[in-house]
């Protein structure tokens, strides 16, 4: 991972590389196109529903983008987790705590809903560091482990003490409607926020000495402790930042789209940000292009199984095929644990 | 059996630089010499574990070798480790065969203790009824007793004819049980003899005043870390003091202690430069910039920029990865870095190892130079030609524990004992 778009944007990381992404995307999408067959359909005819059903129209744009701005914030999430050496796979987990925190805070308006988001998430990702300093507990289980409780925490809740008043689903009532996300047509200010998240990211990743200090923990950490960097701490504040883009993510599609919370509410949000992160070579700004990327995906696969009766869940195909792709090509060494 | 001229190289670094041994049936070799001498390569290769890169072995017997590092199943009993290399021979018999007194073969040997686990070690090499035997380093987990107890097994297996090559760097335990003594350094024999005294032993295993070529490779092998027993350690402002002993006497966690426990401006140049030295991927600029408070990636590429200038560094640009720079570059980097903090302590392990001459002499320059600005340095090195010129007093380290001050003149003529351990004069300092 080095040069390309990093370059041009004139960042002084020599550790991007562009073709690799364009790769990935391209020959997801080839196979997504060219599984159709299997299907008894063109791969030409797929890939024509697949973007006319994304980006082909005003409708569709709307609906890509609202599916990208979870993914942007999840995407975020892993990238500066990564970036800081951590494997943060809690993202689910953390969407959710999100997600709950922002509901029980929302009758204080919208702005207490969303700074309860991003606390709660990162209070939940924290647990996993407290974890990884006292007992040496490896995040990679401890946040995945921690996804299944959150995972069961709302399904308890939405069947229990914030099931809905009627009590007939197992889902919550509706937020107050002061608490929602103001909508600029289909979409929601969400997606401001998930913007201006993106470059605070790059911000405090590539302009602070915070962020100087916290990539060279995840590149190396004992070079890093011999460079004076408390590397602890880096590994506490990468996952608490990491948690809380989660849990915004969690807070908006509550605040912005859903408005009530259900069991199945983050829907792979968290996983799909992994996908989005490695396109985007773990870098803040490369995130929203993959997260667009990624949003689109799901929009045109849910076109395809409308039109062309295939179930959407080959953009989690899609996503997989990603990931693959970005591990097996990029030398970034996953899976180091010093 | 007979060593011709074997060479082994393990990237640039020679390991083995043709060496030729002869055994003869029944004698005790000890091989010795510090870490990173070449003695288990050399041993691997008799043993036909590893193949060498030039050189021929003749009449090769039946080998048993017994690796510093246990070799056992830890979830298994003995019975079952002992079955994994000899299916279908009944435990107790092997046990009884060998003469080693083991107890509870039932027992998993995630239970036993290190001395247990070196004697099922060993009759697992014996078992084999091998005609040579290699123990690498097989005392250093054991207590006294019990390396007396490996001591006779030995001496009996040798009545029997069998060839016993002990490798250890305890100088005392070598003069006790060895019959023939093998010095090596740096991939080569340097004395090969009966009788010695153990000054004799200590000053052949480090180099003394004659540091030949630089150039060493890193350690290959470590025996376990030394327990640190420095309870204090004077440097004053603008001197430089020295510490030297042999490889693996706590040299390393002393250095490691200091960096964790240091406060205020302090300079930390790490013994291993190639995983602790620089964070490879990240540019010069980032490199050099990761202890300020302040990140400008233009206002940092400017600065590196003079450094590297100032340091001679050869670069193409600040914003070149610094792991695509050579040894001696990122060395000065890592200086530049470090130095440029105005530190009032430096602690520098083995600052010049594995450079040329000229990064070298530009490394002492700076040592020096931050001495004459008021720094104290502390240099803890296992090149005595470097300590001795640079330092104004020397500590021996050994096993973990520090000698008493010594001016050079004093360290010139204790150091080779000090290193070796014999006599040695503990201080108040140490334990």
């Amino acid at each position: 991972m080095r040069e390309g778009l990093v370059r041009r944007l004139r960042l002084p990381t020599p550790d991007s590389r562009l073709p690799i992404a364009v790769l990935a995307a391209a020959l997801s999408i080839a196979l997504l196109a060219l599984s159709g067959i299997a299907f008894g359909h063109s791969p030409r005819e797929l890939l024509s529903i697949l973007i006319s059903g994304s980006v082909g129209s005003n409708f569709a744009l709307q609906g890509t983008l609202l599916k990208s701005i979870p993914l942007l914030l999840t995407g975020l999430s892993v990238a500066i987790a990564f970036r800081a050496g951590v494997w943060n796979i809690g993202g689910e987990g953390q969407f959710l705590a999100g997600a709950l925190g922002a509901f029980l805070a929302a009758r204080y308006g919208m702005i207490a809903a969303i700074a309860a988001s991003l606390l709660a998430g990162a209070i939940w990702a924290s647990i996993a560091s407290a974890m990884r300093l006292w007992r040496n507990a490896p995040e990679v289980l401890t946040t995945i482990l921690l996804n299944f409780i959150a995972i069961h925490l709302l399904g308890y809740a939405v069947n229990g003490p914030l099931q809905e008043a009627s009590g007939k689903y197992p889902q919550s009532d509706a937020i107050p409607i002061a608490a929602m996300l103001p909508t600029i047509g289909d979409l929601h200010a969400g997606i401001i926020l998930a913007i201006v998240a993106a470059i605070a990211a790059w911000f405090l990743l590539y302009r602070t000495a915070e962020g100087l200090r916290l990539r060279a923990s995840g590149f190396n950490r004992s070079a890093a402790k011999w460079a004076g960097i408390n590397v602890d701490a880096q590994l506490v504040r990468a996952m608490a930042i990491s948690g809380a883009m989660a849990g915004l993510a969690g807070g908006i599609e509550l605040l912005g789209v859903t408005h009530r919370l259900f069991e199945r509410f983050a829907a792979g949000y968290g996983y799909a940000g992994i996908a989005v992160a490695l396109l985007a070579q773990l870098h803040p700004l490369g995130t929203l292009a993959s997260a667009f990327f990624f949003g689109a995906l799901t929009t045109g696969a849910g076109e395809l199984q409308r039109t062309a009766g295939i179930s959407s869940t080959v953009a989690t195909f899609g996503q997989a095929i990603v990931i693959l792709v970005m591990i097996v090509f990029t030398r970034r060494r996953f899976g180091q644990t010093r | 059996m007979r060593l011709s001229h074997i060479t082994k190289s393990f990237g640039a670094n020679k390991a083995v630089d043709d060496v030729t041994l002869e055994f003869k049936p029944g004698e005790i070799v000890g091989l010795v010499g510090e870490n990173g001498a070449g003695k288990t390569t050399l041993m691997s290769i008799a043993a036909g574990e590893l193949a060498p890169d030039e050189g021929t072995i003749e009449d090769r017997t039946e080998v048993g070798i017994v690796h510093q590092h246990f070799l056992l199943v830890n979830e298994f009993t003995i019975a079952e480790n002992l079955a994994l290399s000899m299916w279908g021979r009944d435990p107790a018999e092997v046990i009884r065969d060998s003469g080693i007194d083991l107890r509870g073969f039932h027992r998993r040997v995630a239970d036993l203790s290190v001395g247990e686990k070196s004697k099922l070690e060993l009759i697992k090499a014996i078992a084999g009824h091998p005609r040579f035997l290699i123990l690498d380093e097989p005392t250093s987990v054991l207590a006294p007793a019990e390396a007396r107890e490996l001591f006779d097994v030995m001496r009996r297996l040798a009545a029997d004819g069998v060839t016993v090559v002990f490798i250890s760097h305890k100088i005392p335990e070598v003069l006790e049980v060895a019959t023939r003594i093998v010095v090596m350094r740096r991939g080569r024999i340097i004395v090969d003899g009966g009788a010695m005294s153990a000054e004799q032993l200590a000053e052949a295993m480090v180099e003394r005043f004659h540091a030949e070529t630089r150039g060493r490779g890193e350690k290959r092998s470590s025996s376990a870390p030394p327990r640190l027993r420095v309870k204090s350690l004077e440097v004053h402002r603008g001197e430089i003091v020295s510490i030297i002993g042999v490889a693996g006497n706590g040299q390393s966690e002393l250095a490691a202690n200091l960096r964790d426990t240091l406060r205020g401006h302090v300079a930390h140049i790490p013994e291993d430069r190639a995983r602790d030295g620089l964070i490879a991927e990240m540019t010069i600029a980032e490199n050099i910039a990761l202890a300020e408070p302040h990140w400008n990636p233009r206002a940092a590429a400017r600065r590196a920029a003079e450094l590297i200038e100032r340091f001679d560094i050869r670069a193409q640009s600040p914003l070149q990865r610094a792991g695509s720079l050579s040894g001696g570059n990122q060395q000065k980097v890592i200086l530049a870095r470090e130095l440029e903090r105005r530190p009032e302590i430096i602690v520098a392990a083995e600052p010049t190892r594995g450079l040329d001459i000229e990064a070298t002499r530009f490394i002492h320059d700076e040592l020096r130079a931050a001495a004459a600005r008021g720094a104290a340095i502390l240099l803890i090195t296992s090149d005595l030609d470097e300590a001795f010129t640079l330092g104004d007093a020397i500590h021996v380290i050994y096993r973990g524990t520090l000698s008493p001050r010594l001016t050079p003149g004093e360290a010139a003529s204790e150091a080779p004992r000090l290193m070796a351990g014999i006599g040695s004069r503990e201080s108040g300092v140490g334990a």
